[in-house]
């Protein structure tokens, strides 16, 4: 591993990022295609731009471009990803896609699942195939479950596949319908967590019909924290903690504060409700508690930073359930320092920094060289 | 301790209760297959009068029951009737959260008296 230059206050401090994000252009996945997809994609080229390309990364674009603000950022090799990495000071990664966070949306369900293929393939062989501290979580195909479970199956024995992403941002019905039971099983066998990302998105699928709101900053504050609570109660409310008694479940991208909010809701409604969802034999704080993990950025940023970790601790006393993340090259990224200056004990930091991620991902300590 | 008659069997029959009051007690009796069982009528959530609540069953879903529903416990489940909070009417404990449990007051039957003792 490169070393990053100079003496850092991290040195001692594994870092391990729940969630970064490699640019998945329709070009690079064109040679993982085959036909007749393969000549969509060619159609499609690589100039694209980021998180808007018909038929791929489909978005519905509302706001006027405004001069000003700052560049967005794409990663595109994983030298690129690793100079990222060294210079943030984070030691490992877990690769998520760009243009497929909004996966989910795609219609086509062949289609969808020629990608799903290619996007696997592309990641283990031209991300994960060097020992440089990258991992990568492959994508579920929520339009074909049964091919999807299938894919997981196929690369459970891969080293440097450690998750399955499921996509989320648009995604009906929501995980934690039966339908998707075969991937959740899969992953399951695999002995792979699965992690929901979302991104912004304007669909009519719930909870993302966010065009009544006038600009992109409104829609940016429900569009990952609904997908995270709506995932959170689908995968409750049919039981999923229950039926996949081994299956660890991460959340991304929506910051953690709304996790103590839906802890304490879906226990008051357990009270009232109990006999309606009896496969839940615990009180969903603790299915929570047992297998679920969450990334922190963006991580919410209260006047006083002891609140933070008051917020954190209520669902996660010791930090063995919250990870960090990045969510580099992102325009909203957390740098490491953001969370390095919380004032916390020693072992949450360590915990929360990297321990937790290198024990879901059963990625084993990296050697500091 | 003292004990405090209830009554007659015969007015408690298998699947009935009634809220008694002994000494500033309110107290639910239930006769559940003809055992005796004696709860405080106020319920650990927000002081709702518990025992004011329906006698039921409640559903059971595991792999015990291959994940379909099951209706299990008939006469066993007293429910609250301000906000819905099941107890297990024979161990006073919450079905939602086993950490909860209302007290049971020792009840006995005696030359057929339902005697409660305090």
């Amino acid at each position: 591993m490169v070393a990053a230059p100079g003496k850092r206050k991290t040195d001692d401090l594994i870092i391990v990022d729940a969630d970064i994000h490699v640019n998945d252009t329709p070009a690079a996945l064109t040679p993982y295609m085959t036909q007749p997809w393969r000549k969509s994609l060619e159609v499609m080229g690589g100039g694209t731009s980021y998180l808007n390309v018909p038929g791929f990364a489909p978005a519905l674009k509302l706001d006027p471009p405004i001069p000003g603000g700052h560049p967005s950022r794409s990663v595109h090799t994983p030298a690129e990803m690793r100079q990222g990495l060294d210079e943030l000071g984070i030691d490992l990664g877990v690769l998520f896609p760009d243009n497929l966070l909004l996966f989910a949306v795609l219609p086509n369900i062949e289609y969808a699942t020629e990608i799903s293929h290619a996007y696997n393939r592309w990641l283990v062989e031209e991300w994960l195939r060097e020992d440089n501290g990258l991992y990568g979580a492959i994508v579920a195909c929520p339009q074909n479950p049964h091919d999807s479970a299938r894919e997981i199956a196929r690369y459970a024995k891969e080293d440097k596949v450690v998750a399955v992403y499921l996509p989320t941002a648009g995604v009906h019905p929501l995980w934690g319908d039966r339908k998707y039971d075969p991937i959740l099983g899969a992953a399951q066998a695999a002995n792979l967590p699965v992690m929901l990302h979302s991104v912004t998105v304007v669909t009519p699928q719930f909870p993302y019909q966010l065009d009544q709101f006038e600009n992109h900053w409104a829609r940016q504050m429900l569009s990952h924290a609904f997908a995270m609570q709506a995932n959170l109660v689908s995968l409750m409310h049919t039981g999923v903690p229950a039926r996949f008694p081994e299956l660890k479940v991460g959340f991304t991208e929506a910051g953690i504060a709304w996790v103590p909010y839906m802890i304490w809701r879906m226990d008051k409604y357990y009270n009232e409700y109990r006999r309606m969802i009896p496969f839940l034999e615990k009180r969903p704080s603790e299915y929570v508690r047992d297998r679920m993990w969450f990334a922190t950025q963006p991580i919410e940023e209260p006047d006083d930073p002891r609140d933070l970790v008051a917020t954190i601790k209520l669902y996660d006393p010791d930090g063995s359930r919250t990870l960090y993340a990045s969510d580099w090259p992102h325009h909203d990224f957390d740098h490491p320092k953001g969370l390095l200056k919380l004032p916390m004990s020693p072992e949450m930091q360590r915990n929360i920094m990297g321990a937790s991620a290198l024990e879901l991902f059963g990625i084993p300590a990296p050697v500091r060289k | 301790m003292a004990e405090h008659i209830i009554g007659p069997v015969a007015e408690l029959p298998p699947g009935s209760h009634r809220v008694v009051k002994v000494r500033n007690l309110e107290i639910g009796i239930f006769n559940v297959g003809g055992a005796f069982y004696a709860l405080p009528n106020i319920c650990t959530h927000q002081f709702g009068p518990l025992c004011a609540g329906t006698v039921n069953g409640t559903t059971a879903c595991s792999a015990a029951t291959d994940w379909r529903f099951a209706w299990v416990r008939e006469g066993e489940i007293l429910t609250c009737p301000w906000h819905g909070m099941e107890f297990d009417i024979t161990t006073g404990r919450c079905l939602a959260n086993p950490k909860v449990r209302v007290r049971q007051y020792p009840i006995a039957v005696e030359d057929g008296i339902v005697k409660l003792t305090l």
